[in-house]
């Protein structure tokens, strides 16, 4: 999977046009071959763009940077990428005509050890959902690519008793250093203050504590239950490698397994499963 | 420094006989923002109530708690007492020590007091909280909505309207006039149904208040009591009725014939059609689902027959909208289909029919011309059984409860067979009489004497035939003996149920329904025509099966209440509502979604001092809003507080306990 030629072309055309005012793609970081997000302002800039399977953070968390808001952006996403644009588009906090989207039809990307990552080989959306204009092959289906595939950590996690689960938690979040990387790097947390850091807020607990971090990750997680993409931003932005996909993919699946195989930003307009209501939705719980 | 006073309330034996009071009150004088606490039998009476005036006085006290009943029963009650204290009423909180703890734990009278002091304790922590608040206007469209034109609608319609405020009448069939167009004569006094109900139906037509949209649905239904908007889909009738005279001759041409439902489907209709002569309006619609034109583009003969050009075969649905200030749900009931009874017969002999059909056959404007006849061979019967409780108070094939109007529309029916056919011999299976009713029981009495009506206390096991005629063989309890019975018809007096869409139109109007079906009343003695909805009123069968006296009053009732809503200008309201912090609200306009009352919409403010880049934000309309918190919990960023619910006072209830 290399896009780097047809990347370049785009935005240096894009620019050429005036279409655009900055380009958000993805550089070589200088050290070795690993890639870094850029945001080209300068049309002479357009050379330093690449795109491999090496191009694995999810740019759309650009799009809440002040070098972007209000401003007209070129882009590039992947199929997960592409998806949180999706719910930013839903949720009304980037405008789709100030957008050009090139979207690829991808075939995973990989570690820094060269590893096909994770939620690529568990990926049911690999094109892109929203694009201008679409490189690669698209796989195929219309819809989702292949069944739900639930990962063997969460299964493994899944079949442990309440307690055991809770004091696994214990220890991970134990190395949390509240740093925030996690949020800061997620798409999907634009808010304009977190509900965790107002000096007013009453139900949060803020410390920086194994029970701070319990706190906040747990409420984070469930602020994005329904609307994660499984792109892994807060991962790979974690100093301390906490595993934080497992919060979001037990999720994800008891989601996709309750309220109709949903699946987050597949379709735009769609809220997620959370903040809609469907005659559908169990309610076995309710006595 | 917060100075709590704490009333709890005995409610005669209702609490203090599962709740241990002076000890409740002892436990929550220990808390030290609470500065008086006392207990008395009736605290909602006068002197109940003066406690609470002396003491805000006497102790300088800047909250109080009322231990009592439900906030639903008294919380305007003591509201009341704390501004006549020259206190702000919402610094009142109502620990709900009834429903939630003597009525529930009635086994366990240490749980139900532990239970107590933790709502009082609760109570307390939150009206340390409590902030003043103040009452909300809102302006009110004085213009009332009917759904149904039965006779529980046209006599609501026509007592709001006789009040000179403006009533939209919607009825989903062509015609107003419901089931009681369908009947002969009505019980006790065999008024003719058609007589007394065919002058109201043109009172509507021609009221100037009332305006009627037939052959329509409402589809949506937005707002809050008095700021009502409403959707109605007017279904497209193929006709003109601005230029139709109604003089029929598109119908006597229509070569399409179809059921007729008007009469329960014993004769045919044609696919142009009025439902019946009286019918109001007076003008034909066109069945979509069986005109040949409509369905395959050949025929157009009521076309070509119509003077007046009214024919229009490419019109389409329309949606209509109103604004109006409250609703009142009239849709009647439905006859519940008696197909479960195998053992009789139902669909096999066709000389089973239901007491609808019946009622049609002996109408004077019937497909008989008022004459029963058995449906097998068109004779004139002579041997007639009626089965009453066919699906009433059968919890195996039917429903629980009693539908109410059997016994005597079975009794009217005697009547009306001994007049129709003068040597004719009726049989009733029965379980009970119920009579009650004024009149009634003089009415069946006398009917059992007139007719000579034989009646037979006990269940019908098996309906077979034999010949031409039928076999009903059952049980007469009162000698103890299976008997049977050689009929010529049997009629079933089937049950009344609820119209198979009311969940339907409950979700659509965000009120309550049954099991059964039935929307609900909001007290089911001393609010028997509310709904929990303020501003939705409910009358007729589509609360409960009646009769139609006890329909016409209720409708009458909900009349009155409209009436009362409308009384002034402006309505007060609650100033429970939420309001949002823009600076934290980041505009993802999920609290739009998650508001079921529409009450939230955008607005676009300036990120900062003299700044004219524009962000948009959430804004609440404090008249939607009632207050149900949904925006709250959805909001990711917590930027939207509800009113009297904050997230302190909520904390402060959850860490004292």
């Amino acid at each position: 999977m290399n896009y780097t030629k047809e990347i370049q072309d785009i935005a240096a055309k894009l620019f050429a046009e005036g279409k655009i005012d900055v380009f958000v793609g993805y550089r070589v970081n200088g050290f070795d071959d690993n890639q870094v997000p850029v945001l080209i302002t300068d049309p002479q800039d357009v050379s330093k763009l690449v795109f491999t399977d090496k191009s694995v953070f999810n740019l759309v968390n650009y799009l809440k940077n002040d070098h972007t808001r209000r401003k007209r952006v070129g882009l590039v996403v992947k199929g997960c990428d592409s998806r949180s644009l999706n719910l930013m588009l839903t949720e009304s906090q980037v405008k789709r005509e100030n957008l050009y989207v090139v979207g690829i039809c991808c075939e995973g990307v990989v570690d820094e050890a060269g590893q096909k990552m994770q939620n690529c080989t568990d990926c049911m959306v690999p094109d892109a959902v929203v694009s201008d204009e679409l490189l690669g092959t698209p796989s195929g289906s219309d819809t989702l690519s292949g069944s739900y595939k639930m990962n063997a950590d969460i299964a493994m996690l899944a079949e442990k008793p309440l307690t055991e689960r809770a004091a696994y938690f214990e220890e991970v979040f134990e190395n949390c250093i509240r740093c925030n990387a996690c949020r800061h790097s997620c798409p999907l947390c634009y808010c304009a203050k977190c509900c965790i850091d107002q000096e007013t807020a009453t139900l949060y607990n803020g410390a920086n504590t194994t029970s701070g971090a319990f706190h906040a990750l747990m409420t984070w997680s469930l602020h994005l239950a329904g609307r994660c993409v499984d792109c892994r931003n807060c991962e790979k932005a974690c100093p301390s490698h906490l595993p934080l996909h497992l919060l979001h993919k037990q999720n994800e699946s008891v989601i996709y397994e309750n309220f109709q195989e949903h699946l987050a930003g597949v379709v735009t307009g769609d809220r997620g499963a959370f903040y809609k209501y469907s005659l559908k939705d169990p309610d076995d719980f309710i006595m | 420094m917060a100075r709590v006073g704490v009333f709890v309330c005995f409610c005669g034996a209702n609490i203090a006989d599962y709740v241990d009071v002076p000890q409740v009150v002892e436990e929550v004088k220990r808390i030290k923002e609470v500065k008086f606490a006392t207990e008395y039998k009736y605290m909602c009476s006068d002197p109940g109530q003066g406690m609470i005036r002396d003491a805000i006085i006497q102790y300088k006290l800047t909250s109080i708690v009322v231990a009592a009943c439900s906030p639903r029963m008294h919380e305007k009650t003591f509201r009341k007492a704390l501004s006549d204290a020259g206190m702000n009423p919402y610094l009142l909180e109502v620990a709900n020590i009834r429903e939630h703890s003597s009525w529930v734990h009635q086994k366990d009278k240490k749980a139900a007091t532990n239970k107590a002091m933790d709502l009082c304790r609760m109570a307390v922590a939150k009206s340390i909280a409590n902030e003043q608040l103040h009452e909300i206007s809102v302006p009110v469209t004085k213009r009332a909505l009917v759904i149904g034109g039965g006779i529980a609608g046209i006599q609501a319609a026509l007592d709001i309207a006789d009040a000179r405020i403006p009533v939209v009448l919607v009825e989903r069939s062509p015609s107003i006039g419901g089931k009681m167009a369908q009947l002969d004569e009505t019980f006790p006094t065999l008024d003719c149904a058609q007589c007394i109900l065919t002058p109201k139906m043109v009172d509507v037509a021609s009221h100037p208040y009332i305006e009627l949209i037939p052959y329509s649905e409402v589809i949506e239904l937005q707002g809050f009591v008095g700021n009502y908007k409403v959707k109605i889909k007017k279904k497209a009738s193929y006709v003109n009725f601005k230029t139709c005279t109604g003089c029929g001759a598109c119908w006597q041409k229509c070569p399409v014939k179809v059921a007729n439902e008007y009469n329960m489907g014993i004769d045919k209709r044609k696919a142009i059609y009025t439902p019946f002569p009286q019918a109001v309006p007076n003008k034909p619609v066109i069945d979509a689902e069986h005109c040949t034109m409509l369905l395959k583009g050949k025929c157009g003969i009521c076309a070509k027959v119509c003077d007046k050009g009214s024919i229009d075969y490419t019109m389409q649905d329309e949606i209509i909208e109103r604004e109006i200030g409250a609703v009142v749900v009239a849709t009647g009931y439905d006859m519940w289909d008696p197909t479960p009874y195998e053992e009789y017969g139902v669909g096999r002999f066709k000389d089973i029919i239901t007491s609808l059909e019946f009622e049609r056959m002996v109408s004077a404007n019937g497909p008989t011309n008022g004459v029963p006849v058995r449906p097998s061979d068109g004779k004139v019967p002579k041997n007639v059984v009626f089965i009453k409780c066919v699906g009433s108070r059968d919890e195996a094939k039917g429903i629980e409860y009693c539908s109410k109007i059997c016994c005597m529309y079975t009794t009217k029916h005697t009547i009306l067979l001994h007049h129709k056919v003068h040597d004719s011999h009726a049989y009733v299976f029965y379980m009970d009489i119920r009579a009650a009713g004024k009149g009634y029981e003089e009415f069946v009495k006398k009917a059992q004497v007139d007719t000579g009506t034989t009646y037979l206390r006990g269940r019908v096991s098996k309906i077979y035939k034999k010949g031409d005629k039928l076999m009903v063989r059952g049980e007469d309890a009162q000698i103890g003996q299976v008997v049977e019975v050689e009929a010529d018809l049997v009629v079933l007096a089937t049950a009344v149920s609820a119209p198979k869409d009311n969940p339907n139109l409950a979700r659509l109007l965000g009120i309550s329904y049954d099991k059964y079906g039935y929307l609900s009343e909001a007290h089911p003695k001393l609010r028997p025509v509310e709904t929990a909805k303020a501003g939705i009123f409910l009358a007729g069968c589509t609360q409960a099966p009646k009769d139609i006296p006890e329909t016409v009053s209720q409708a009458s009732a909900c009349a009155a209440k409209v009436c009362g809503l409308f009384a002034g200008d402006t309505m007060k309201k609650d100033p429970m509502v939420s309001s949002i912090n823009n600076e934290y609200c980041s505009g993802c306009q999920n609290c739009l979604n998650a508001c079921p009352y529409g009450a939230i919409v955008t607005e676009d403010v300036a990120i900062g001092h003299g700044s004219k880049d524009l962000r948009t934000v959430a804004k609440i309309n404090e008249g939607v809003c009632q207050g149900c918190g949904s925006c709250v919990a959805i909001c990711r960023s917590t930027a939207i507080t509800l009113a009297g619910f904050t997230d302190s006072q909520i904390i402060n209830e959850i860490v004292s306990i």
